[in-house]
């Protein structure tokens, strides 16, 4: 009876030793999951961080002059370029994607002609293999001049990342800016922040 | 089913399971001795699970991150030893590092009580894998080579910024020493002086110097010098050793070159009676446990301490080389990983085997419950022998490392003209001729890795 006990004891330790070295993961659909999309796998950006910040730039974007400067041009031509990654997470697939959240929200705007980046080929891979800070006047109004845009919608993403102990915390904030692609003058900058972690 | 009986199957289950990682990644080691890396890449493909490099498995945390972290170095292998170099599999060794980068780093955050309770009774290896410095630190760094190899900065910068947060918090938590990082620190600096950011490229230098001794950052630290005002006493050493500030011809470029070769002492599995293993660390153990293993090697029974041992590294003594345009050029040795993984060892192997001894002894207790409970005699002993024995060969000394990371690294820069040139690139017996088209003002980094 006792050594039944023991072993009995032996068992479930064996048990859980085997569910920690075997568990499995399954494949599911993001309905069938109660919360799938708002619950945090890991530390980059997910389909809910860039919702979060192309809402916060974008509000800020439709209640600022350069819109109003917009609906007296008769909807000039406005081309997005690529957003620039300034983090220590590989995040790029996720500011691609972003490029096209944006062309969405200014086409549905009605204010402006939105030249598709699809058909930007050379500029998106020029615009990606600048190196420096700043866009100069120059650049921009070569760039203006090449795919036909009078104003460029463009940002940056910075993030301070931080270990401590058994945490680690990645705050991102994008820069989204307008700029004339005549002057290169910002005319609008806005900023939105999501703050992803490891925590315990 | 009786209890035994139940017993019995989760414990062949758990020995059909749990084959150390050694075990595991032995095959594909095997490969690479005889220089077939292509072959090495199957197993591993095997151990994963999946058909082709291209396929991740199913579940890429646990043991699998490690088993990813091995690939992508065979891949880098394959990417810079083919008769072409392959973009293909620089991008592939690039995927593998950043979802092992992600789980190991979840790892490390994750050791519980459930897996000390696995650690405690059955083996070191039952619980997450916890890399040492020397391995976090080299994730970001061979990384680094496999964009810079693709000519992609913005892709190096963010590995950079990750090596760099791994810096801080390893010089937080284990001092500064530890997280210097003297190929890495280079090659970042190397990607944000190409990215025309001077104070970050300095920094990085100036870590780089304090790591190791390297004569050809003098002309690079000379002009970036020029337009940020970051300064040290090693940068301003390094200044005057270069004693050239003048700017480089407009019509030259810069080429880089970093060669990995021979592979880093993976770990065994090593069995050894109680009464060694007690001379290795008596030191590390409780009285307690002390006197309790005594005894046990007095009896000279079920008393084997199953423990990994560092084995040999390979290679290290290779004497790699490359040639411009048929010219053999210097290299400086960047970083012997070889050191910095026995370093490691010697730090970690008295907790280890004190650790393997008190799981012995936990595995005698066990037994002696089963001869108490059955009221001792012959049968009482026999099942006590055969519980112990059962749990020393399911204890699985914890061999789990990154055991495909080359034993040595090697970094060569050389400014030249403008144009066409031919490259040959050697080590550990295998050479390969490449071409580079350095346009004027810029760059390109050349790779070779040879695991042998």
């Amino acid at each position: 009876m006792i050594i039944s006990k023991k072993l009995g004891l032996l068992s479930i330790v064996l048990s859980a030793a085997g569910f920690v070295a075997c568990g499995g993961p399954r494949a599911v659909r993001g309905e069938e999951v109660a919360g799938l999309d708002e619950e945090a796998m890991g530390t980059g950006l997910d389909k809910r961080d860039l919702q979060k910040m192309l809402h916060d730039n974008m509000d800020a974007l439709q209640t600022s002059a350069v819109v109003q400067r917009w609906q007296g041009e008769n909807r000039p031509s406005v081309a997005v370029l690529p957003i620039r990654n300034d983090t220590s997470e590989h995040i790029e697939s996720s500011l691609d994607s972003l490029i096209s959240d944006v062309e969405t929200v200014l086409i549905n705007g009605g204010h402006v002609r939105v030249i598709s980046h699809e058909n930007q080929g050379a500029l998106v891979d020029e615009v990606k293999s600048q190196q420096s800070d700043a866009f100069d006047q120059n650049t921009v109004s070569k760039w203006g001049h090449q795919v036909g845009a009078r104003y460029f919608v463009t940002g940056k993403t910075f993030a301070n990342d931080e270990r401590q102990n058994d945490e680690r915390r990645v705050q991102y904030t994008l820069f989204m800016q307008v700029l004339d692609a005549e002057t290169g003058e910002v005319l609008f900058q806005n900023k939105a922040s999501v703050t992803k972690a490891l925590v315990r | 089913m009786t209890n035994l009986a139940r017993t019995s199957v989760l414990l062949s289950a758990l020995l059909a399971g749990c084959a150390g990682h050694a075990a595991r990644t032995e095959g594909a080691r095997t490969a690479l001795d005889e220089g077939a890396p292509e072959q090495a890449l199957e197993l591993l493909d095997e151990e994963l699970d999946v058909k082709s490099p291209a396929e991740l498995p199913e579940k890429v945390g646990g043991d699998n991150a490690l088993l990813l972290l091995d690939r992508a170095m065979v891949l880098q292998q394959v990417a810079s030893t083919s008769a072409a170099p392959s973009t293909k599999n620089y991008a592939l060794s690039s995927r593998d590092l950043e979802i092992a980068d992600k789980q190991v780093e979840v790892l490390d955050l994750s050791r519980g009580a459930v897996d000390d309770i696995g650690k405690y009774l059955f083996s070191d290896s039952t619980g997450p894998y916890k890399a040492p410095t020397y391995e976090k630190l080299m994730v970001n760094t061979m990384n680094m080579v496999n964009y810079l190899v693709r000519g992609d900065l913005n892709g190096a910068k963010v590995e950079a910024r990750r090596l760099a947060v791994m810096q801080k918090f390893i010089d937080g938590h284990e001092g500064h020493g530890a997280s210097l990082s003297g190929p890495g620190s280079y090659l970042a600096g190397f990607a944000f002086e190409k990215s025309d950011d001077a104070s970050e490229a300095l920094r990085f230098y100036d870590e780089a110097l304090e790591y190791g001794h390297y004569p050809s950052l003098g002309d690079a630290v000379a002009r970036l010098s020029k337009s940020a005002s970051y300064r040290s006493p090693r940068l301003t050493e390094a200044l005057h050793d270069a004693g050239n500030d003048a700017a480089p011809p407009a019509d030259s470029g810069e080429l880089l070159i970093v060669i990995g070769y021979g592979r880093v002492p993976a770990k065994i599995a090593k069995r050894i009676p109680i009464g060694l293993a007690l001379t290795l660390v008596s030191g590390a153990l409780s009285p307690n446990d002390v006197s309790k293993a005594n005894y046990l090697a007095a009896q000279g029974l079920v008393t084997w301490v199953n423990y990994p041992e560092l084995g040999r590294p390979r290679g290290e003594y290779g004497t790699p080389g490359f040639a411009l345009d048929g010219s053999w050029q210097e290299l400086e040795g960047a970083l012997a990983v070889d050191e910095e993984a026995r370093h490691a060892w010697d730090e970690a192997k008295g907790t280890v085997v004190a650790s393997a001894i008190t799981r012995l002894i936990a595995r005698v207790a066990t037994g002696e419950i089963v001869r108490q409970s059955t009221g001792g005699g012959v049968v009482g002993a026999l099942l006590s022998l055969g519980t112990q024995a059962t749990l020393t060969a399911v204890d699985t000394p914890d061999t789990r490392s990154w055991s495909t990371l080359p034993a040595r690294i090697a970094i060569g820069r050389v400014r030249l003209p403008a144009g066409k040139h031919y490259i040959d690139l050697q080590a550990r017996g295998v050479r390969r001729r490449r071409t580079v088209d350095i346009a004027p003002g810029g760059w390109a980094v050349l790779n070779m890795t040879v695991l042998r």
